[in-house]
């Protein structure tokens, strides 16, 4: 099961599985985000190319307004996909 | 373990459900598990997406010996396209060059030791193999 919630400083927080099935719950949480945000991923297990999509879009857009996301807690299975991927490049990773 | 799986993206659920049945009776570690569903979860997407219209299942075979796990995808009635031959990905691209897609493949090479790919009959395989760890003692 995956969720996407924000709590009371305005983060979000992800849990569960984030695959390709997910994609059309993100983009439609996602595509509301205008500002630099941070993305806690603590309660994430789990994240596939289709879920590194979501995030591409977003953080391409936001650049473009010099806001970003900035993503934090990632268990080291996240880590290996993003650093594999190269997004350890394109995101702020605390 | 071997199971058929409807060509639709809300099929991972179940597929996630076999591949954790496959973790527990096996005794793998949580690594190991996490390689599988992402390795099943990119080929499967990719047989999804490029033969919407495709009737049939997909196959997904699961096995393993004492020191690799393989896994066998099976896609009928499909033109053939060796995954071998896909696009390279390159992770070193400035976000404002990147665009959605490309990545799932990639990553499977990063995460998965071996791929084989076969195609006869209009029947594509894919077979992913991955190391275990021995257990140190």
């Amino acid at each position: 099961m995956f969720e996407i919630k924000v709590n009371e400083a305005g983060d979000i927080l992800l849990s569960g599985r984030f695959d390709a099935s997910q994609v059309g719950y993100a983009n439609q949480f996602f595509d509301k985000v205008i500002k630099s945000t941070i993305v806690d991923f603590k309660e994430l297990d789990y994240i596939s190319s289709a879920g590194l999509s979501v995030l591409l879009v977003t953080q391409k857009r936001l650049s473009e307004k010099n806001q970003q996301l900035k993503l934090m807690n990632m268990n080291r299975h996240i880590q290996d996909v993003f650093r594999y991927a190269g997004f350890d490049k394109i995101f702020t990773i605390e | 373990m071997r199971k058929q799986f409807k060509r639709d993206i809300n099929s991972l659920k179940d597929i996630f459900i076999f591949l954790d049945e496959f973790v527990v009776h096996h005794k793998l570690d949580e690594s190991v598990s996490f390689v599988l569903q992402l390795a099943v979860e990119e080929i499967f997407t990719n047989m999804v997406k490029y033969d919407v219209q495709n009737a049939h299942a997909i196959d997904i075979s699961l096995s393993k010996d004492a020191d690799q796990v393989v896994i066998e995808l099976l896609n009928p009635d499909v033109e053939s396209f060796d995954i071998h031959k896909a696009k390279e990905y390159d992770p070193s691209r400035p976000l404002q060059d990147r665009e959605p897609g490309g990545v799932g493949i990639h990553l499977v090479k990063k995460f998965i030791n071996k791929i084989e790919y076969d195609y006869k009959d209009g029947i594509s395989k894919i077979t992913l193999i991955k190391y275990l760890e021995k257990p140190h003692v």
